[in-house]
């Protein structure tokens, strides 16, 4: 069976039709994986979105990512981010849910 | 398998079984007088509760960075002469090592205190997630908040 990777359209505040579309990989490990189905979600976002519009979205959309979005990290293109960034086309963004590796 | 090796730094993440022999002896070097490693392994018992075995997830591309740049952290902070890294990911049986970290150097004191802060450190930041699975046949995933 093929998997489907859910897509999520987010906008940021300025919601023109005319803004030219970016697109994100939203990587999702251990639980946010196990309740959502899929290690991975694409994300169309408005060009310069920022990681908080993409993570508001996500939660808008997911109630499982809701409860994980005050103590999981970002990682942006496999370096944590832990300010709000700009993302660009093609990014990978993880959400690192609370670690334990050792 | 995702694998750094180098003269003095070697970091690695497997399905394998760890080799402890294979990660002291890379540790082994005429410059170092103390070596020291630390085992983190599947543990039975947690109060009442028992575990069977820990099955490991990781974000291989960037938990292989990171551990990279805590074996450079190390090495910046203290006078090192080589630094090992291993992790393990899938499943971990009882007593079975999930880790492996360790230092060497001219002076104990410095591998001691190297290895110390390497297993603290990459309990806090590695993307790396274990699920425990308990002798009654339930799962869970731990959470360190």
């Amino acid at each position: 069976m093929t998997p489907i990777t859910p897509t999520v359209t987010a906008r940021t505040s300025s919601d023109s039709i005319y803004t030219p579309a970016i697109s994100v990989r939203v990587l999702l490990f251990s639980v946010l994986r196990e309740r959502l189905g899929t290690p991975e979600i694409e994300v169309q976002i408005d060009s310069g979105a920022s990681t908080a519009d993409l993570v508001r979205s996500l939660t808008e959309a997911y109630p499982e990512i809701r409860s994980y979005a005050n103590v999981m990290r970002l990682a942006v293109n496999e370096r944590y981010v832990d300010d709000v960034v700009e993302l660009v086309d093609g990014d990978e963004v993880a959400l690192i849910t609370p670690v334990s590796g050792g | 398998m995702l694998e750094v090796r180098e003269k003095e730094i070697w970091i690695l993440l497997t399905d394998r079984e760890l080799d402890t022999a294979a990660a002291a002896d890379f540790l082994r070097d005429e410059r170092a007088g103390g070596i020291d490693l630390f085992l983190g392994t599947t543990r039975r018992w947690t109060g009442d509760r028992e575990t069977d075995e820990l099955e490991y997830e990781a974000y291989g591309s960037m938990a292989i960075e990171e551990m990279r740049r805590l074996a450079d952290i190390a090495f910046a902070r203290w006078p090192l002469v080589s630094v090992v890294v291993h992790h393990r990911i899938g499943v971990v049986s009882a007593t079975e090592s999930s880790v492996i970290v360790g230092a060497s150097s001219p002076h104990r004191s410095d591998a001691f205190e190297a290895t110390r802060f390497l297993i603290d450190t990459l309990k806090e930041n590695i993307p790396i997630w274990k699920r425990e699975r308990f002798a009654d046949g339930h799962t869970e995933w731990v959470e360190n908040r």
